[in-house]
This record gives C-alpha cells, sequence and structure tokens, in this order.
C-alpha cells in the first residue's frame, strides 16, 4: 500500500520530464523480492536529471537517451536508488525495497507529510515488523520497538487491559491513553468489561491487516487532534492493494504458551509448622494483653487442630496430602493462527482482502480468546479526478474470560489455599470443596476455584465493524477536497453462569445466571480541503482545513437469574427468579474545526502551524469550547551548502515545536450536578443525590515543548533521533476530595498541574550488507513525572500504598516503612519518620503501626524504558530478536498481606521467604514472629515493596524463505517457514510471577505497579509459514 | 461549463465543511437528572426519603458496620477474628489507622444519609399537607438515628469528662447544592451533637404516625430516644420513652427467641418485620444488604465466615437458655470446632435497628438507676418477660448486675453492645480504659485534609 500511497504522492509533486531524443532503451522495473512490476518507478539519466520518465502500472518503461548517456538512476521511494549503466537496448532492474525508506512519507493527522519535511516527534513502525507476533493485539507487539511509548499489560489473561502512555502519564482523574485512529477515524476505545477487570477494544483489530503505525508524540504533530491530543496519538493505517497481477497471501502458526515463571509456596510439613508456630505466638501473646490467665488456656483457644484436620479432607494425619496448588491454576495453552488475504487491481482499482481466524488458550484454567475477522478494502479512481474507497473490518471475538484478581473463584487464587489439602476429596472423589462435600463451607479454606473452572462461565462475544467510505475530490490543480465517514459499530454480550456446585462462591444455591449487552455506536464525519503548490521553486507550501463531527451512543442492559431447575439448564430463560435486571444509555459528541500550514523554503527551512477549535457535550455550558494551536520549526542542515559536501554526514535536522493540546477523556456528563434514580428501598423507586455540579468545567491542557534532531551517517547507514520534551499539564481535570460531610466525596474540578519531562533517543545502524546482513535498532527513553500542585491534597484512588502527592510521581507508593523485626521479642516494626526539631525524620523504631508516619516509598512507574532489535539475514535464513528493558520502578505485592505474612493474617499458604520467621529472641530476620490473626506486621507498608526493573528477550523469530528458482518449479512466490517465541527469558530480582504488572481490579492512573495474583506473562512458542501465490 | 460546474460544487462541499456539523451539544445524560429537575413535587420529595433509606441500608452504615465494627473494638474475649480484611483485623487490634477505609466509608455513608433527609427536609412545602408530618417525621428520624452513633463512635462517650466540650462530628442541616465557604464545617460538641438528635427524634416522635408499615413510626423514634438516653445516663428519659414502646401494644415479643432471626427452610429470603421489631432495615434480594451475615454467617450462608465465637462465651448463659441456641459449632459432636453465632445467617434477613427486647431492658435498667417509682413495671417483671421467652425462670428481684447481664445474653453482637455498653459504664475494654483515645474512632483522614476546619481526635 505504502508504494501507491508514495507514487500517489509523488504524481501530485507534478514531476515535469523534458524528453530528448537519439536511442531509445526500454525494460522492467520489479521488485528483487517478488518480482512484481513496481509502477511509477523514476528512471533518470546520470548527469542529466532533466531528462527521465516513470515506470507504468506494468513495470515497463521506455527512455529516449542522449548520446552520452552511460547510467540510469532508478530510484522509487522505498526501495533502494539503484545506479545502473547502459549498454544495449534494454535493461530490466530489480530493486530491493529498504525498510528505512518505507518512512519517507508519514501518515499524519488529516493527511501524509514528507518525513523529511516532518518537524514534529513522529515515530513510525512497519506493520511487516509487528506481524505474526503470537500475541492478541498490537500495542503488546510493539512493545520495546519505539522511544517514548510505554506498554504494560495488566497481566497475562487474554484479551485483558493493557496500558499504553506516550511520553508518561499526563493526567489524574482523566483518560491517559492515547487516542486510536484507523484509516483517519477516530476509534472508539471505551472498556466494556462488566467484572472489575478491562478488557482490550482494540483486540478486535487483526494486526496482520495493519500496514504502519504513526505514533504521534509531540504538539506539532498531534495538536491537529486538538482536545484528544495530550496522551498523543497512534495512527493506524491498514493494507491497500496494488495495481498488477492478484496476489494471495497464507500465513499459518501453531503453537503453546506456559507460564513464564512459577512462584514457590510452603509443602504441607513447611506449611504445618509455621501455622503451629503461630497458635504458639498468638497464645503467647493472648496472655500477654491478660485475655487469658495461662498460656494452656490461650493455647486451647488458638488451637487450629480441628482446622488443620478439616483442611486435611478429614485426615489427623495433617500432612497426608502435598499438594502445589499453584501448578494447579495453570493448563498447557496451544494457540493456533491463519491469515489468508487477496490483493491487486488494476490502474484504477486496487483491493485488498483480509481474513483471520485466531484461536488462542490462555495459560491460565479457563482463559481463551478467539478472533475472526474479516477486511475489505477498495480504492477506485473513478474519474480521473475524484477517488472513492471504502475499509471495512468486521470482527467476532470470544473470549472466554475469569474473574478480576480480587475474587475468590479467580484461578490464582487457588494458591490461597492449603497444601494439606487434596484436589480430589477421596471421601467424594471429587475437587476438594464441591458440594456436598462441605457442610460447613470450611472445606477447603477458601472456595476452591477449580471447581468453577468446570462449572461455571463467563464468555464475552464481541461483534465489531469498523469502516468508513471516503470521497476525495481533486477540484482544480492542488486543490482537493476529501470527505470521510466513518462508522464503529460494538456490540458486546458477557454471558456468564455458574451451577449449583459453584454455591459457596455465588452464595445462590441453584444457579446464578448474568447475561449483560453493550452497544456503542460511534461515528465520525471528516471533511476537509488541502491545497499544495510549490512556488517560485523554493517554497513549497500545503494547508489544510476542515471540520469534524463526532458522535458516540452506548446502550446497555442486563439482567440476572436465580434457582435454575437443574444443573442442565443455562440460560436465564430457566430461571424461576430474576433477580436483577437494568439498562442504561449515554452518549458525547464533539464538534471540531481545524487548519494546518506546512512551509518549506529551499527544502531546508521548515515551518509548521496547525490549530483545532473542538467543542464537547461533556462540557460545562460556560467553557465548552476550547482552541489548541501548535507550531514547529525545522532546519536541515544537511541540505546547507556547508555540509551537503560531507561524506560521512548524509542528514541531519533540527527541530522545535510548541503547541497546547487537551484531554477529555471524563465521564460524559461531569460538569452537571446530579440525583441518580438508583436508590429504592424495599422494593420502592428512590433517587439519591449524586454528583456536584460544576458548570465552569474545562479542558485539561498540556503544553508540550519538543527539541530534536535527525542525523544519518554514510548514507543514512547508521542513523538515529533524539528528542527533549516537557509537557506541561495544568487545569488537570481532577477529582478533587471535597468535605464528606456534603455526601459526597468529590468533585470534577480544574485543579492542578504536572509535567512530565524526558528524552529519547533510538538508533539504527547496517552493521554488516551484502549477502551477511546485520541490522540493529535500539531504543531508549527517559521520563520523570511530577504532580507539582494539587492544592496540597494526598489522593487516594483505593489502593493500598498508591497516592498523588504534591512534588512526586503520579501513583507513588506513599507509606509506613517497615523497619524489620525487633530481635528481643519478634515484633514487626516501623521507623517513625516523626519531623524532628531540626526538620530532619526520626528513624527511631516503633511496633505501633499508627505511631509511625507516612512516608514516599518509592516509584510505581519506570522511569527508563528501552529496547534492542538485532536482525540478521543470510541468504534465505533470517532471525530477529527484541529484548526489551524497564528500570526503576518498585512493584508492591497487595497480596503480600495474606500470602507473605509469616501465618500472622489468616491461613492461606505462606511464600517460601516467610520459613525465615523471628523463633526466638536474639533472631536477626526481617520475617516477624508467626502470631495468628495478630497482623503482626502484615499492615500495608514497604515490607512488600521490591524492585520492579527487568530485562526481557520479548520476540524472537527465525525464519527460512525456500529460493525462488526452487518454488518456481511449485508455482508458488513465496514460502517461508518459520519458528516465533514470546517472553523467551526474564532478568529480574523480583521474586513474584511476573515484574510486568499491574492487578486488573485496582487499574488506573493512580493505582500502578501492584501485584495481586496477577497472571504472569506467557511464554509462547509458535511454529509457522508464511505462503505467497 | 464543466468550470462552472466545479465551481457549483467547490462552494456546496465547502459549506459543507463548515455547516453541516453543528448539531447538538446539550446532550443529557439517561439514568440521572439534573439537580435543578429533581424535587419539584411531593413525589419528588417522597423519592428522596426513599433514598435515605437506600442510603442508610449500606453495608457500613444500618447495613450492619455502624454495629459491628465497634464491636469489633470491643469483643478481644468473645471471638476469635478470622477475617482477613486487614481494615477490620485493625479494628479487631484495637489500632486503627486513620486511612481506615471501612472507617472513612462509614463516615460519608452517614452524611448522605443526613444529606437526603435534609434535601427532604428543607423541601417540606411541596409535600401535601396530609403527608408532611410523615415524610418529615421520616427524614428527622433517620438524621437523628445517624447523628446519634456518629456521635458515639466519632466523640468520646458521654460520660468521659465535658460532653460539652469534647468535640463531636460536624452538624449539616441543609441540603447540599454547591460548594461555598460554608462547606467546611467544623466539629460540634459531643452535647451539640446529641442534642441534635434529641431534637430531630422528638419532633420525628410527635410526627410520626404510630404505625407506619416497615417505615420509621413514632415508636422508632420514642425506642432510639431510649437507647440514647441511656447512653448519655439520663435514666427518668430512657425509662419514659422505653415505656411508651412497650405500653403501646403496637408491639410483642417473639414466641421463641429463634424466630426474630428468621430462616424459613434456610433459604435465603426476604421477610418482613416481626412483631418484636420496632425498626428494621429492608433486606431484599435485588437491593440492600446485610453486612452482618456478611462476617457472622459461614460461606454456605453467603457470608465469610470471620467471625467465630471464643467457646467461653456460651459460659454466659444458663443452662435452658434457648439463647444460646443461636450458637452452635460447626460440628455439633465436636467442640474443637468453629462456634459461630447463627443470628445472620440469612442473606437478605433485615437489620434489627432496635427491637422491643431492648426496650425491656432499658426500662429495667433505668428504672433500677433512677430515683422514684418505676415507670411502666418493675425491673424483675421486665427482665421475666425476657428470661420467660427463653425458657428461664426468674428470681422475684433482680439487680443492675443481672439487668447487664440478660443484656449481653439477649443482645449479643446485634447493636454494637458490646463496645457502648462498656463505655457507658465505664468498663475496661481489652486492655485498654474506657476513654482511651484508641476507642475513638479516627475522623477519616481523606476529609481531614479535604476540610482544614475539622480537627482529628487524639491518638491519630
Amino acid at each position: 500500500m505504502k508504494k501507491n500511497l508514495l507514487s500517489f504522492f509523488l504524481l501530485l509533486s507534478s514531476f515535469s520530464f523534458v524528453y530528448a531524443q537519439n536511442r531509445v532503451i526500454s525494460g522492467k522495473v520489479t521488485d528483487q523480492k517478488d518480482g512484481s512490476p513496481l509502477p511509477g518507478v523514476s528512471v533518470i539519466v546520470k548527469g542529466s536529471p532533466s531528462v527521465g520518465t516513470q515506470s507504468d502500472l506494468n513495470g515497463l518503461y521506455s527512455l529516449s537517451l542522449p548520446k552520452d548517456t552511460r547510467t540510469l538512476i532508478f530510484r522509487y521511494i522505498g526501495y533502494k536508488e539503484a545506479d545502473l549503466s547502459v549498454s544495449g537496448t534494454t535493461l530490466n532492474v530489480q530493486l530491493e525495497s529498504d525498510p528505512r525508506q518505507l518512512t519517507e512519507v508519514l501518515v499524519v493527522g488529516y493527511g501524509t507529510q514528507k518525513r523529511a519535511n516532518v518537524t514534529g516527534a513522529i515515530t513510525s513502525i512497519s506493520g511487516k515488523e509487528v506481524e505474526n507476533t503470537p500475541v492478541t493485539t498490537f500495542e503488546q507487539a510493539l512493545q520495546g520497538k519505539t522511544s517514548g511509548v510505554n506498554i504494560q499489560a495488566d497481566g497475562g489473561k487474554l484479551g485483558q487491559g493493557v496500558k499504553i502512555s506516550i511520553r508518561g502519564v499526563a493526567s489524574v482523574s482523566a483518560g491517559t491513553q492515547p487516542l486510536v485512529v484507523v484509516d483517519g477515524i477516530i476509534i472508539n476505545q471505551t472498556d466494556l468489561s462488566s467484572n472489575g477487570a478491562a478488557t482490550n477494544p482494540l483486540a478486535d483489530i487483526d494486526f496482520n491487516d495493519i500496514e504502519s503505525y504513526e505514533v504521534l508524540k509531540d504538539a506539532s504533530a498531534s495538536a491537529i487532534y486538538g482536545a484528544r491530543a495530550s496522551n498523543g496519538v497512534i495512527i493506524i493505517t491498514t493494507k491497500k492493494g496494488k495495481a498488477g497481477t492478484a496476489k494471495i497471501g497464507f500465513n499459518a502458526q501453531f503453537g503453546f504458551s506456559e507460564p513464564s515463571h512459577h512462584r514457590q509456596f510452603l509443602n504441607s510439613q513447611q506449611w504445618l509448622q509455621i501455622e503451629q508456630r503461630s497458635v504458639l505466638g498468638a497464645a503467647n501473646q493472648d496472655v500477654l494483653n491478660g485475655y487469658a490467665s495461662t498460656l494452656a488456656e490461650a493455647l486451647a483457644n488458638e488451637s487450629l487442630n480441628s482446622t488443620f484436620t478439616t483442611l486435611a479432607a478429614g485426615n489427623t494425619k495433617w500432612n497426608k496430602y502435598n499438594t502445589d496448588w499453584e501448578k494447579q491454576a495453570f493448563q498447557s495453552a496451544p494457540q493456533q493462527q491463519y491469515d489468508l488475504n487477496f490483493s491487486g487491481g488494476n490502474d484504477k482499482t486496487t483491493y485488498y482482502f483480509g481474513g483471520q481466524a485466531l484461536n488462542q488458550t490462555g495459560i491460565i484454567k479457563a482463559n481463551a480468546f478467539q478472533r475472526y475477522s474479516g477486511r475489505v478494502n477498495i480504492d477506485s479512481k473513478i474519474f480521473s479526478n475524484f477517488d472513492v474507497g471504502m475499509k471495512l473490518d468486521f470482527t467476532h471475538t470470544y473470549n472466554q474470560r475469569v474473574s478480576n484478581d480480587d475474587q475468590f473463584n479467580t484461578p490464582l487464587e487457588i494458591v490461597a489455599l492449603s497444601p494439606i489439602t487434596p484436589v480430589i476429596d477421596p471421601r467424594t472423589n471429587l475437587v476438594s470443596g464441591t458440594p456436598p462435600g462441605d457442610p460447613n463451607g470450611d472445606f477447603p479454606l477458601y472456595y476452591d476455584p477449580l471447581i468453577s473452572v468446570n462449572n461455571a462461565y463467563y464468555h464475552t462475544n464481541v461483534n465489531r465493524t469498523l469502516g468508513n467510505i471516503y470521497a476525495n475530490w481533486d477540484i482544480v490543480n492542488h486543490f482537493t477536497f476529501r470527505s470521510e465517514f466513518g462508522m464503529d459499530q460494538t456490540n458486546q454480550t458477557e454471558d456468564s453462569y455458574a451451577n449449583s456446585l459453584t454455591a459457596r462462591d455465588t452464595g445462590t444455591p441453584n444457579g446464578l445466571g448474568n447475561d449483560q449487552t453493550t452497544s456503542i455506536i460511534h461515528y465520525t464525519v471528516n471533511n476537509y480541503f488541502t491545497y499544495k503548490n510549490v512556488f517560485a521553486k523554493d517554497h513549497s507550501l500545503e494547508l489544510t482545513a476542515g471540520t469534524s463531527y463526532e458522535y458516540s451512543h452506548l446502550m446497555a442492559n442486563s439482567v440476572s437469574g436465580k434457582n435454575f431447575p437443574s444443573d442442565a439448564y443455562k440460560e436465564i430463560a430457566s430461571a424461576a427468579l430474576i433477580s436483577a435486571g437494568s439498562s442504561s444509555q449515554s452518549e458525547y459528541s464533539f464538534v471540531s474545526y481545524f487548519t494546518r500550514a506546512n512551509y518549506a523554503y529551499k527544502g531546508k527551512y521548515l515551518l509548521s502551524g496547525s490549530v483545532r477549535t473542538d467543542a464537547s457535550s461533556r462540557f460545562g455550558a460556560n467553557n465548552r469550547y476550547g482552541t489548541f494551536p501548535a507550531g514547529s520549526v525545522g532546519w536541515i542542515l544537511s541540505q546547507e551548502d556547508f555540509l551537503k559536501d560531507s561524506r560521512s554526514l548524509s542528514e541531519l535536522k533540527l527541530r522545535a515545536s510548541y503547541g497546547l493540546t487537551g484531554n477529555a477523556e471524563i465521564g460524559d456528563y461531569p460538569s452537571l450536578g446530579l440525583f441518580t434514580g438508583d436508590a429504592g428501598y424495599n422494593g420502592t423507586g428512590g433517587q439519591r443525590f449524586s454528583q456536584l455540579a460544576n458548570p465552569n468545567l474545562r479542558w485539561e491542557k498540556t503544553l508540550q515543548l519538543d527539541l530534536g534532531f535527525d542525523f544519518g551517517f554514510f548514507n543514512n547507514r547508521f542513523s538515529g533521533t533524539f528528542d527533549y520534551y516537557r509537557k506541561n499539564t495544568r487545569d488537570l481535570l481532577l477529582n478533587v476530595n471535597v468535605p464528606e460531610t456534603l455526601g459526597i466525596a468529590t468533585q470534577t474540578q480544574n485543579l492542578g498541574t504536572m509535567y512530565n519531562q524526558g528524552y529519547e533517543l533510538s538508533l539504527s545502524s547496517d552493521n554488516l550488507v551484502g549477502k551477511f546482513k546485520w541490522n540493529t535498532n535500539f531504543n531508549i527513553s527517559y521520563n520523570k513525572n511530577v504532580v507539582t500542585n494539587v492544592r496540597g491534597q494526598i489522593i487516594n484512588d483505593g489502593a493500598d500504598l498508591n497516592r498523588v502527592i504534591e512534588g512526586q510521581q503520579i501513583g507513588v507508593f506513599y507509606g509506613r516503612e517497615y523497619a524489620g523485626v525487633n530481635p528481643a521479642n519478634g515484633d514487626a516494626v516501623y521507623y517513625l519518620n516523626t519531623k524532628n526539631g531540626d526538620g530532619s525524620l526520626n528513624k527511631g523504631t516503633t511496633n505501633d503501626y499508627n505511631a509511625a508516619q507516612n512516608v514516599v516509598l518509592g516509584n510505581p512507574t519506570p522511569n527508563i524504558t528501552g529496547g534492542i532489535t538485532n536482525t540478521f539475514s543470510y541468504q534465505g535464513v533470517d532471525l530477529s530478536f527484541t529484548i526489551y528493558g524497564s528500570f526503576g520502578n518498585k512493584i508492591y505485592n497487595a497480596a503480600g498481606q495474606y500470602m507473605s505474612t509469616a501465618a500472622g493474617n489468616g491461613l492461606d499458604n505462606q511464600t517460601i521467604d516467610q520459613l525465615k520467621y523471628w523463633n526466638k529472641p536474639g533472631d536477626i530476620t526481617n520475617v516477624p514472629e508467626p502470631r495468628e490473626f495478630y497482623a503482626n506486621g502484615t499492615n500495608p507498608s514497604s515490607r512488600y515493596l521490591s524492585s520492579g526493573s527487568y530485562v526481557r528477550l520479548k520476540t524472537l523469530t527465525l525464519g527460512y524463505t525456500f529460493p525462488k528458482d526452487m518454488l518456481a518449479k511449485i508455482k508458488v512466490d513465496r514460502l517461508r517457514i518459520f519458528v516465533n517465541a514470546y517472553n523467551l527469558f526474564l532478568i529480574t530480582k523480583y521474586t513474584g510471577w511476573d515484574p510486568e504488572v499491574n492487578t486488573d481490579f485496582l487499574a488506573s492512573n493512580i493505582n500502578l505497579g501492584n501485584d495481586f495474583y496477577s497472571v504472569p506473562q506467557p511464554r509462547t512458542v509458535t511454529f509457522g509459514l508464511n505462503v505467497g501465490l | 461549463m464543466k468550470k462552472l460546474n466545479k465551481l457549483y460544487i467547490g462552494v456546496l462541499g465547502t459549506l459543507l465543511v463548515f455547516s453541516a456539523c453543528n448539531k447538538d451539544l446539550n446532550l443529557k445524560p439517561y439514568q440521572q437528572l439534573d439537580q435543578s429537575q429533581a424535587i419539584h413535587t411531593a413525589q419528588d420529595v417522597q423519592i428522596t426519603l426513599v433514598g435515605a433509606y437506600n442510603r442508610a441500608g449500606l453495608s457500613d452504615l444500618y447495613g450492619g458496620g455502624v454495629f459491628f465494627y465497634p464491636d469489633l473494638m470491643a469483643t478481644q474475649t468473645t471471638i476469635d477474628w478470622h477475617g482477613t480484611f486487614q481494615g477490620l483485623t485493625q479494628m479487631t487490634n484495637q489500632q486503627i489507622p486513620n486511612d481506615n477505609g471501612f472507617v472513612n466509608s462509614l463516615w460519608l455513608d452517614a452524611y448522605q444519609v443526613i444529606n437526603q433527609a435534609n434535601n427532604v427536609i428543607a423541601n417540606l412545602d411541596k409535600v401535601a399537607a396530609g403527608d408532611k408530618d410523615r415524610v418529615e417525621g421520616e427524614a428527622k428520624f433517620l438524621r437523628g438515628l445517624t447523628y446519634f452513633d456518629l456521635a458515639r463512635i466519632f466523640g468520646k462517650t458521654w460520660n468521659d469528662g465535658d460532653p460539652a466540650v469534647n468535640p463531636g462530628v460536624p452538624i449539616v442541616t441543609t441540603p447540599t447544592t454547591v460548594i461555598s465557604a460554608s462547606s467546611y464545617v467544623a466539629r460540634a460538641s459531643v452535647s451539640q451533637v446529641y442534642q441534635q438528635a434529641i431534637t430531630d427524634l422528638t419532633t420525628a416522635e410527635a410526627k410520626l404516625p404510630a404505625d407506619n408499615n416497615y417505615s420509621a413510626n413514632s415508636f422508632s423514634a420514642a425506642a432510639i430516644l431510649a437507647r440514647l438516653y441511656l447512653q448519655k445516663g439520663d435514666y427518668a428519659n430512657a425509662a419514659t420513652e422505653a415505656n411508651k414502646v412497650i405500653s403501646s401494644g403496637n408491639f410483642s415479643l417473639n414466641k421463641t427467641y429463634a424466630a426474630e432471626f428468621p430462616y424459613p427452610n434456610q433459604t435465603a429470603v426476604h421477610v418482613d418485620n416481626t412483631s418484636e421489631d420496632v425498626f428494621a432495615i429492608q433486606v431484599t434480594s435485588q437491593q440492600g444488604v446485610n453486612g452482618l451475615n456478611t462476617y457472622f454467617a459461614s460461606s454456605n450462608d453467603g457470608g465469610r465466615g470471620d467471625v467465630h465465637v471464643v467457646p467461653s462465651f456460651l459460659n454466659n448463659f444458663e443452662s435452658g437458655d434457648d439463647r444460646a441456641g443461636m450458637f452452635q459449632y460447626d460440628d455439633p459432636t465436636d467442640p474443637t470446632s468453629t462456634l459461630r453465632c447463627h443470628k445472620f445467617d440469612n442473606v437478605v434477613g433485615n437489620v434489627h435497628i432496635i427491637r422491643l427486647a431492648e426496650l425491656y431492658l432499658i426500662r429495667a435498667e433505668a428504672n433500677l438507676r433512677k430515683s422514684g417509682a418505676p415507670t411502666g413495671d418493675t425491673p424483675a417483671n421486665d427482665i421475666k418477660v425476657i428470661r420467660s421467652r427463653a425458657g428461664l425462670t426468674t428470681p422475684a428481684t433482680v439487680t443492675l448486675n443481672d439487668v447487664l447481664t440478660e443484656r449481653v445474653r439477649e443482645l449479643a453482637f446485634e447493636g454494637g453492645f458490646f463496645f457502648h455498653d462498656a463505655k457507658r459504664l465505664g468498663q475496661t475494654i481489652g486492655t485498654l480504659p474506657f476513654n482511651s483515645d484508641k476507642l475513638v474512632f479516627p475522623i477519616p483522614l481523606q476529609d481531614i485534609n479535604a476540610n482544614p476546619n475539622l480537627k482529628q481526635n487524639p491518638g491519630y
């Protein structure tokens, strides 16, 4: 597609060739890779640049040559230039594609721009670089491929939420995900999950249909999207057919996944040892506190003996069973994927038809993801000056989900169960705890998630249609009008059911069903004019102006039922009691006006400016409109006379941009004072006050400065980009704490400021060229986030330690500082951290959690991330791998209060490190004395914080492409076999499952870096083939 | 001609670009009403009142938390806490951090009830004359009840120092519309908050009908007043108010103690108030929550089973006392198995706020303590009513201690009495004296930060 786009662009630039006379040479230009003809290739006589032609649709050219012609130059954007000497009258040429040059034209908001003239910070990634990565969504595949973009999945469940932040998090209460634009249309990114853990709306996109990703990072690039652009923009362009013979592509891959890491828990003997020690510890405390007069009496009160017998399935030999429950949560996870596409066309019409079937199994039991998608992209020149086209993507996804991380029935909470409990209860030959084997609800210790695996389901079906039609009209020379109508329709049903055997979990004896339907209709109309011209040879001008209208309407309804006749009936049609039902709607609209001007003088002095005015239904009647201007300048030094002839330096461009963008990702009605009619009582309807009005609510604004330069040496064999940026966000859309005595806790206000500041460096090098090729791409980013003003508030979003505090990174860990264990008595102690007279902190210790003061304990977001990709090829063999690194953050194990307590908070099984507990006076350790339910050191503190830095081999691909001559015999154009690997190894000090974690039920702008029985990332290996016909 | 056409279409296109898009930006919510349109009619006021009950029934408040959390602070020798919610473990350890989430929810929920009631009271002019007293009475009942509980949870107990000086909680009596300087209310004294509660409850008692279905009636207000007067040591008034309820004849004790905790056929179904309930929060399978079920009932009965009763608690009961039957071992044959309180096994059972048996106990205690002739009946007769229902006989005279022991047997784990009684009686709680700073709940940190006029309790 890019080739066509480029040739289109070339045509627009209206080269006028002067034909000369003398001998004629002709030939065919083809793609070296697959032999397909290349139309629109410039053929120029060396030394006489005014003499030349272009190849036609079949790649054929013919040119009259001046007498002294020795060499012809073949130039085609996206391909390496070929200089060939002339002899005879026929010269056939094969051009070799140049992946770096593919980015010569970038897709930007409402148009395209020559890379050379770009003055904003834009990263372009070719779809080829990431296609066939064995993951569910494109963001996962992009991890580590570009600077300034931090991508993190909540956990290893399939189709779940993925957090993308471009140049840091720029908002406290409003959205922080970048805007995603597909083929010019802003798409719906609303998470429609109803189980407390986000799903990923981008998982509906088959990323093998994607031609390129452009990431707009600075204000100059993104401000054309105005109020939606503060978090950056990702522009996705899907594949297009190209004129020429029809092509068929087929990919298939098969493989399997497994957990990338296991966590160690106590075995039966170890568990019994620590539990019994904790009974003694608690009894000692009972006596000390006077709750019991003798140790014997206290021991009798605290005894767990009958509990042990219960948990050991009635055995008085408590360690008869030794179950490794952690292993029970996982399953072997096969996956397969098939892609088939057809493309081609003639000089008027091109087409691309793509389809995919993807079937992935989760590493966690009961989790799977399937996607069936089709795409039709058609572009047609119906008149010489009038193009129309349509891009249409229809997708069905089917996600077999598990509960959020905070539910007893989620598979990984199984680790809390006691190792002395057997998986199968020998008394019933059923999974332990399956009724009727659990009359008192205390065997096993908690509800066994394995019961849900076989007796409950939660299926999410999404049908999505995403498409647009456009018309492009060259009205007069240089003057184009484009109209786009885009529709993104999402229909989701969530169907869940739990049968009678799950009663301990659902609290419902005869089955519980819930069905929920959510649909979003989201449409966009874009209309804009483009004017492109070159004046007096040196002045190149490009103007764009237009409007956009966007409307989104969400409708949802749900129904729940109980009392099913038997476990064979699963639909709510059979529920004797309809226990709950609901419906709701909401909508929003945007009306926008935008304009942009790009000016270049002599191809080396660049100037660009854009303005967008947005109005949205989301904002207060008093402040509905916002205007977002941005400007940038660039200077291509390498085009200056003093550098033009440099042999080593091939490119040097300085860039600077400054501009304003906004953020409007808040609820649909945040400015209104509201009553909600959901406050019924005993069957009578009621209303309650639910939101404080703020008619002055307006846009959150980010002013961003970007200074950067691009450079290339040795004909860009070694090249790179460096950027410095500073994003100042003000008028934060903040849920401000108000006095709760008003009967409400927060109000959305424009209050506060924060900034993100950082550096990005990316380098690319062709280390070896020739037969053996070796290319290295490297990127590294540093970002510093500081909340500078929230009017002194300490904002809490419900996690143990994450807070928003002035002077700190958003979501900073803030709480009591754990000081270890008092060797004399086994008490957990904390640093007092009270202020001394001189302002220093008192580092004395206390065993009174309340006496210790909260202090900043660490950052939840890495400040340095980077990736390195090496690509090798030799003859038909290709090898590529990406290593991703993330540094500087801490992870809080929010489940530490259950799994790492020295058996001090419940009978949950403990992590292996708890065996180092304090046992007798004088013991030096970090693990306090076990005291059952005495919460000795189990309150939230730095005890459960650890380093989250890691380095990971994200992707590895090894392929072999069969030689063409061999394939010609079987009429195959291209055949490649490959092995893909994902998350092959990990280096980290983190002792939990996986440092790439943020537990799904807490995840928010503020709640970052929490682990809570979260599923680790999968380690996946697949084998596959690509066939081209 | 062609050029003209192009021009024409060009102009049309321009118009399309710059005019077609200005569709309505004034989109209104579907599930909510703008506050300016929420309360205009009598029906609007009535549904706001229903909303006040809805808020009162939240799990952290009269869904159970308002009674359960204080009890957790005072049951070191009666329960063995097996819960893993740290915020509750902190209560059992009598070490509540000022950012305890359960405490914050209780506080916020309470002021939601108050704000709902304030909205009702401010709009009484819209209510039909025949309905006005009832509506006002219900709103003031809920507001008075809530202020009383706030005062004794977040303020020092009445009998500790000078309640006219000790800080209680902020008093808000106007509905919230905007944030202004007057939104930052400071704490009133304990006695001012008690007085607010007394005024509200007294008005409610005067205005409410004697029978009002499951909603608050005049005796609900009298009953809470009786509890309040007992808490502040005003025994004459306590006896008077309790006597009003008992002598009304509108209520009668259930035949059996267990009948007050209905769980028909061990299935979770809503059961209407019994004849003994003076006021209860209604729970149905579709709305409301019984927060006591959550912690006391085993997971087979819809709870978490976090509260294990210490076996020695059974020593409080004489043999033959029916009430001991509410406490059962998981394995009846094994006294080392878990002992649970089965009062709250019905996951959609109503939450008892106050029931007739307590009023007999209040009248008996108040009559024993106050001077002059007993109001209504003798303490021995009152205790006899309670004990007879439990299958026990009663001596001809009873002492104060007898009454207090009877309160434990009758009311254990309901109403937060382990905590509130220990405080008014000046008893040691766990190892702490009744007036320990640790036995006053912290004002939630979030509100301390949001409202500079709000002062924290000592010790936090």
